[in-house]
Order: structure tokens, then C-alpha cells, then sequence
């Protein structure tokens, strides 16, 4: 084992029986670490498995596991032993005061070479992912690469190890404390993209007029599927941080963007913001919104009302190719649509969906389309309206 | 300045117990460089290419990038050759050195190889501005677009392809901030401090000096700037090379076009400009305008008319436009005006219509306000005005007479009149307003 940080220790302390000492005694060789397996299975914790070769007498043996300039969860430290598991028997585990360690008293039936399995949860190490997609130029697919990015601020050198994700074959890797290594782990090529354009009428300012010298951007995102026919689909894809770029049909690319993602279950979407497109522009206005007196109290006070209300969405494409966007509006409280030009999806109670094919820019100019809905919004109640945080 | 330095070390013993013996062999240096410019954040796309001499078995390669604003995490090289024989194990930032990378090469052949190499620095960045001239009579406007390329990277770029980025990009982190963090990837448990506000990109490319655009005796003509779009964005690509040493801005001819047809064009609306006409240059990013090749980036516009036959100009204002997409419409705000005039005058006001409650409190009422409004263009050309009045409620019924020109309902309380005048002549025209209020709101219908 590397032995130019090494803060683990592990001693046989041989009991000594005679005069009561305050002082605790610690003898015997050092073990050597041997097989050393770093678990990243798990994202919260890094699950450490070492094997030592403890040289154990006939009867009680006292093991003690000391540490120093890392932080491992006491709690966490387990002791297997593994050539003779059932003539070898841990007996307790004491801790001494004011010290990171702690002390294994094992009964062994006869001197014994005892190969160990010492694991512990240790902080500080970890692994991230990266993503690196290479869109090709008509944006169709993607070359996807994925990086792990192994981390080790422990405290502790791993010279070689034994490194175990949650999928896949273990590899070898050492790292040193204060290391970062980063390693290509999974080449998916033409992993296909649908690319969508989302304006939601929530988010976005509806009058691109009223906005003197800034363009609304519609939020464009790459969708890909972890499944099979994507190319992927073994494993579920990890979170992490995600770099687009292009190919830009000279030899060369340009970033696009990037976002984070978090884990993709298989068979679940992926959807990566890359940047706003400020070639489609939607024009939003309320044309209509007036009020509908159903009930009045005795002193003559409207108790109960309904909105008559009609919204424009003009939407031009200047792009000189074809766009699908998805417009997403929203209806508070109970209401019934009048009319609406365009089909929609009811994504839940007070929400529309709608996929508006655009054609290309032609040599007439933009391509335009309107959606024009009138609706009407029943049983209101004066200062009672259910409200949505609509930006106008 | 060369900040970024390649060291390939080749590892030759591993036998023994000690270190690894590093041989030194070679520094290579670049061959070609790239450089992607965003003006939309604060990053640049660096490829460049180097001819690596790598021995057969494990080859290390140090990156290192003191002093420069590279993001280390960005950080890749490709083989352009041999790519099945040469395996690019990993990448290691080593401990307690910091601004180095360590490529762990795994070669099956041995010699010379091309590699390419890819990062994203901070420190580059590109802005557009623009020239007017508009002619005597105001009918058309020549249009010079520029951009200025401005190097504060720390690193010297010589005879760099220069490609700039229209669009606006999404990105988690200031690659600034990337490029001066202890450790290229944090430390676990380490919350990353949200980055500061960025670098108000417009300060740091004005510390830069300005350099002429052409380089006396190189080029007779200026050079030309490619466009193309890809994906969101747009690529200019200027032609030939470029050498921007550290600290030095370059400005460049973007387009040059003539006689582009503008409408001068007045809006008035008090609750959004106050009681001035505010004059507007209108033309459209089109073919008809010896536009429509590419959308336009935003910047600042000034602009100047021609004033006499000498050449002189008189500087008529300017204005900071937005993104332009091809075949849309442009409107140049420059500024407040006192030649032409719009007047309101609320002629005559009554109220009618009253509804009484059970106690013979007022639940309802209407209110009729006439306005005249006179337009008066004193200059001596053709003009457009457009005039907004807005209504505090969208119970209300209008009625207009007169030249008001054209009429538009913009939204529920919102209407427009569009007049064309001729030079030096006034139009007026009326509208009575008859708004609903309180219990006669129920009475309206649309």
C-alpha cells in the first residue's frame, strides 16, 4: 500500500494480561491492506472494502483500527473475516476515549493467517458524472459521452483499487488524496433527439412590444430517451452536468449549451435546456374579459360572477426550417372553453397543452399562425378568484 | 503571452521501487488554433491543433494554464489519426499543483500525431454596433454593421480562425468562475457558491484598445465575415486569420449595405413615453430592405444624415436595438422629438346612464369623455405616426370620426390610429370614449 499517506492503521494488539496499564498497549506488525474495492454505488456515501491478513493466536485477540486526518463513520465500520468465518468470532467492539478508532476483540480456535474484510463508510471521496453530446447538423442525434469523475479529498492515497459503480465491471484505478481523475465511461453514438420549443404563458412575458430592446427567447431542449432504440437504455443514466455542441460541417463544432440532469430511469426522458430561440416569437394578448353578474346579495352586492374571456397567441416562425412548439396556457379555477381554433391537450385541470406545427419562414415572410380561445370562467366569487402567476 | 504550455513526458520505467523515471521529450506548439466567440456569457470555444510525438505504450501529457481563464473541466483531446490505437485513458487534475492537467496516453504507435484540443475560456468576448447614415430626405439609410473582437483571456491568440456566436446560450456556471476554482471539479460536500453577477461585458471590452480594422499594406479590401445558422444560433466566420495579442480589441467590418428604405416613423403614447413624440426608424431585416441575409444582433445603432453636398453629417441620435430575425420588423427608438407633434384634448365630458341600489346609492353610471387630437408634422418629409390610447377599464364602446388614418384594436383596453402625413402638415381627427362603470359594466356587450 502507498505508503506516503497512509492514515488507516491496523494493529494486532496481543493482550498482554498482566499489570493493569492505563496506557493502551500497541504491538505487532502492521497488516497490509490488500485488495482495496471503492464502492460509488450509492450517491450519499462511499462504501470502502479493504481485505488485511491479521495474524491471529489461539484465543483472544484484540484488533485495534485507528485513523487519522479522515473522517469514516464509526458506526459504519464492519469486520468479516473470510477464511475461517466460522472459527474466527468477533466478540465486541470497544472505542476508546478521545480517539478516532476503535478495537476488535476476535476469538480465534487456533493460530490463523486470517484474511479480513475491514469495510466503512469514508467521506469525502466521491464521483460525479459529466455529459459531452455532439449534435449532428441537421440536429437528429447525438454523439453522447459520459465521464466519471472520480474525487478523493479523504485523507487517504489509494495506490490501485478496485473502483465499483452500480452497474457494469469494477475497474482499477488509484487516486491520491486531493486528486480528481476523469475517465471516459460510456461512447453512445447517434443517440437520436427530438428537439422541442416550449412557450409557457406562465413564464414568459406575453407582449415582446412592451419589452423595449430585449427578445423573449423560447426555451429550446433536446429530448432523448434512455431506452434501446436510443442506443441506451441499460442502465439508468445518471445526474449530472451536460455540454451540447455541433457539428458545424466544417471539421468543428460549437457549444450550444448546457444543463443539468438528473437520473434517467430507463425507459424515462431526458430533456436538456440548451439555450432560447429568438426566431419564434409569440405575441400574447387578452382581447377579451369581461364579467358575468349571476348572483347578487340582498344589498344588491354581486355575489357570484362568470368572465366571459378570449386570448390571442400570435406565433411567427422566422426560422428557415420547420418547428414544433408547445405552448402551455393556463385557466384558473372551473371554467368551459366557448371556442379555440386549435387542438389541445387538457394537461390537468387548469392547464392546455398545445403542439403547433410551424411551417418555415417562406419568401412571403414568417410563418404565422394564431390561436384564438374564448372561454368562459364560471362561479367567481369577488375576492375570492383562484389566481395563477400569470405575467402579462 | 503564452500562458497554456505542453509538456509530453513519457514514462520509462516502472520497474522499480522509486519513482517512475520522467523523460522530457518534446514541447510541442500549436499549429492551428479556433476560437468560437459568445457574446450571449462570457466564453469562448478553443480548438487547437498540435502534433503530439508519442512513443508506443503509456505516455503522459501535461496541460498547464496559469494565468489564463480556461475552464478546466472543458478540457479534451482527440486523436485526428490513429484514433482505434491511441486510448486516452483519463485525465488527471494531480494534487496540490493547481492550473495542470495530466493526460494519461495509452499508445499503440509511435510517432508523430495530430491531436486536437478543446476547452472553453473566459475573457474573449464580441459585441456588434452599427453606423447609419441616413440621406438628406430620410427615404434611405446606408448601414455599416460592425463587431469588435475583444481578447482579455491572458493568452495571446496569433493567426486564429475567429468565429463569433449570435444567440443567446444557457449555462450553469461563469466559465470565469470555473476557470479560478482550487479544485477543476469542487470537493465533495463542498456547496458551490452561486457565481457572482457576471462582468458586465460591455466595462470589460471597453478597457480594451481599439485597433483599426485594417491593417495597412496587408489587404486591399476589407474582410469579408461568412454567416450561417446552426441550430439557434448564427456563425460568423471571418475570413483568413486573426492576431489578437492579450488586452487589444479588433474591430471588423460586418456588412456594408446602402440605400436601405426606412420609414420615419412617430409614436405617441403618454402612459409609456410621457407627453412627447418619440421618433422611431422602421425598416424590416428583409430583401426588400437589401437585408434578410441573416438575423441582425443587437447593439447600438447611431445614427447621422447626410447635411449638405460636402459630406457632412449632423448626428441625428441612437439607439440600442434587440435581436433582429430575418423578416422581422425594426424599430429604432431615437429618443424624444419636438418637431412633430401629437395633442389630446379632452373636448367634452359628461356622465349618463345612472343605476341606483335599493338604498338609492349610485351602483352604475357611463361616462363619455370626446377627445380631439390634432397631429402636426413641422419637418419636411413624409412621416408615420402611430398614436396608443389606453383605457383604465374594458367595458367601453368608441366611436371616431375624422382623419384618423387607420384604426386597431390592440387589446382589451388598449386602441391605435395609424396616420401618414405629409411634410409640413397637420390632421386631426375625434373620439368619444363611453366607458361602463360599476352595475352598467353588466349592461356592455362586446
Amino acid at each position: 500500500m502507498n505508503d506516503k499517506r497512509n492514515k488507516l492503521t491496523v494493529i494486532v494488539l496481543l493482550l498482554v494480561c498482566s499489570a493493569i496499564s492505563h496506557g493502551r498497549i500497541k504491538l505487532v506488525a502492521l497488516p497490509e491492506r490488500a485488495a482495496t474495492v471503492i464502492r460509488l454505488d450509492n450517491p450519499r456515501a462511499t462504501l470502502i472494502e479493504e481485505e488485511r491478513v491479521l495474524t491471529l493466536q489461539k484465543g483472544l485477540n484484540k484488533v485495534d483500527f485507528s485513523w487519522k486526518g479522515v473522517f469514516i463513520d464509526a458506526d459504519s465500520i464492519r469486520l468479516r473475516a473470510l477464511d475461517h468465518s466460522d472459527k474466527v468470532t468477533l466478540l465486541s467492539v470497544s472505542y476508546p476515549p478521545n480517539e478516532a478508532a476503535l478495537v476488535w476483540d476476535i476469538s480465534s480456535d487456533s493460530d490463523y493467517a486470517e484474511t479480513v474484510r475491514i469495510s466503512y463508510l469514508l467521506s469525502n471521496i466521491d464521483r460525479l458524472i459529466t455529459y459531452k453530446a455532439i449534435a449532428d447538423k441537421a440536429e437528429t442525434f447525438v454523439d453522447l459521452k459520459s465521464y466519471l469523475v472520480l474525487r478523493n479529498f479523504s485523507g487517504e492515497d489509494f495506490d490501485k483499487a478496485r473502483v465499483l459503480l452500480d452497474y457494469g465491471e469494477a475497474f482499477e484505478q488509484g487516486i491520491d488524496h486531493e486528486e480528481t481523475k476523469q475517465m471516459l465511461f460510456l461512447k453512445s453514438p447517434k443517440v437520436p433527439i427530438t428537439k422541442v420549443w416550449k412557450f409557457d404563458a406562465a413564464k414568459l412575458p406575453w407582449d415582446p412590444e412592451k419589452l423595449e430592446n430585449q427578445n423573449v427567447g423560447i426555451p429550446v431542449s433536446y429530448r432523448i430517451v434512455n431506452e434501446a432504440k436510443s442506443n441506451l437504455g441499460e442502465f439508468a443514466l445518471w445526474g449530472g452536468k451536460a455540454r451540447l455542441f455541433q457539428d458545424d460541417g466544417h471539421e468543428s463544432t460549437i457549444f450550444l449549451g448546457e444543463d443539468v440532469t438528473g437520473l434517467v430511469p430507463v425507459g424515462e426522458k431526458m430533456e436538456l435546456y440548451i439555450g432560447d430561440s429568438r426566431d419564434i416569437v409569440v405575441t400574447q394578448r387578452k382581447m377579451q374579459d369581461t364579467r358575468v353578474v349571476t348572483h347578487k346579495n340582498s344589498r344588491g352586492d354581486v355575489v357570484l360572477y362568470d368572465t366571459n374571456e378570449q386570448i390571442t397567441a400570435k406565433i411567427e416562425n422566422f426560422k428557415d426550417s420547420v418547428a414544433e412548439l408547445t405552448m402551455i396556457q393556463h385557466i384558473p379555477g372551473q371554467w368551459d372553453m366557448e371556442s379555440c381554433n386549435m387542438k389541445y391537450e387538457k394537461k390537468d385541470a387548469n392547464t392546455l397543452e398545445f403542439e403547433i406545427q410551424l411551417p418555415a419562414r417562406s419568401q412571403a415572410g414568417p410563418a404565422v399562425k394564431e390561436l384564438k380561445m374564448t372561454y368562459h370562467r364560471r362561479h367567481l366569487r369577488p375576492g375570492a378568484e383562484p389566481q395563477l402567476p400569470v405575467r402579462r | 503571452m503564452k500562458r497554456i504550455a505542453i509538456v509530453l513526458l513519457i514514462l520509462t520505467a516502472m520497474s522499480s521501487i522509486s519513482l517512475a523515471k520522467v523523460d522530457l521529450v518534446t514541447l510541442p506548439s500549436r499549429d492551428t488554433v479556433q476560437l468560437t466567440i459568445y457574446n450571449s456569457a462570457d466564453m469562448t470555444l478553443v480548438r487547437e491543433s498540435r502534433a503530439l510525438t508519442l512513443k508506443d505504450g503509456a505516455n503522459k501529457l501535461q496541460f498547464s494554464w496559469a494565468n489564463t481563464l480556461i475552464d478546466p473541466t472543458s478540457l479534451e483531446m482527440l486523436p485526428r489519426t490513429n484514433a482505434d490505437k491511441i486510448d486516452i485513458a483519463d485525465l488527471t487534475y494531480p494534487p496540490r499543483v493547481t492550473n495542470l492537467g495530466l493526460w494519461n496516453i495509452d499508445s499503440g504507435v509511435s510517432g508523430k500525431v495530430p491531436v486536437e484540443i478543446t476547452y472553453l475560456t473566459s475573457g474573449l468576448s464580441w459585441r456588434a454596433f452599427y453606423m447609419g447614415t441616413l440621406t438628406e430626405d430620410e427615404k434611405t439609410m446606408r448601414l455599416k454593421g460592425y463587431v469588435v473582437v475583444t481578447n482579455n483571456s491572458g493568452e495571446d491568440y496569433e493567426n486564429a480562425q475567429t468565429r463569433l456566436i449570435v444567440g443567446k446560450v444557457h449555462i450553469l456556471d461563469e466559465i470565469a468562475e470555473l476557470a479560478r476554482r482550487q479544485y477543476p471539479y469542487g470537493r465533495p460536500g463542498q456547496v458551490i457558491a452561486p457565481p457572482a453577477m457576471p462582468a458586465p461585458l460591455e466595462e470589460s471590452t471597453s478597457r480594451g484598445r481599439v485597433m483599426m480594422e485594417a491593417i495597412a499594406g496587408k489587404s486591399i479590401r476589407a474582410k469579408e465575415v461568412k454567416k450561417e445558422g446552426l441550430s439557434e444560433y448564427f456563425l460568423y466566420t471571418i475570413e483568413g486569420t486573426e492576431t489578437i495579442p492579450n488586452g487589444w480589441s479588433k474591430r471588423l467590418l460586418s456588412f456594408n449595405v446602402d440605400q436601405v428604405p426606412v420609414i420615419n416613423l412617430y409614436k405617441f403614447e403618454e402612459e409609456r413615453y410621457g407627453p412627447s413624440v418619440v421618433r422611431f426608424l422602421s425598416f424590416k431585416n428583409d430583401k426588400e430592405h437589401k437585408l434578410g441575409e441573416t438575423p441582425i444582433p443587437g447593439g447600438m445603432l447611431k445614427v447621422y444624415r447626410g447635411a449638405g453636398d460636402q459630406g457632412h453629417l449632423s448626428y441625428t441620435g441612437q439607439s440600442l436595438f434587440k435581436y433582429i430575425p430575418v423578416d422581422e420588423d425594426v424599430e429604432l427608438n431615437l429618443g424624444p422629438v419636438a418637431n412633430l407633434v401629437v395633442e389630446p384634448k379632452l373636448m367634452d365630458f359628461k356622465t349618463e346612464n345612472y343605476r341606483f341600489d335599493r338604498r338609492d346609492n349610485i351602483s352604475g353610471w357611463d361616462e363619455i369623455h370626446t377627445f380631439k387630437i390634432e397631429v402636426r408634422n413641422t419637418r419636411d418629409i413624409n412621416v408615420k405616426v402611430e398614436i396608443k390610447r389606453n383605457f383604465n377599464t374594458q367595458y367601453w364602446d368608441i366611436d371616431y370620426s375624422g382623419d384618423f388614418g387607420a384604426f386597431e384594436k390592440v387589446n382589451l383596453n388598449t386602441v391605435k390610429f395609424t396616420l401618414d402625413l405629409q411634410p409640413r402638415s397637420a390632421k386631426k381627427f375625434e373620439y368619444v370614449l363611453r366607458t361602463y362603470h360599476g352595475t352598467r359594466e353588466e349592461d356592455w356587450r362586446p
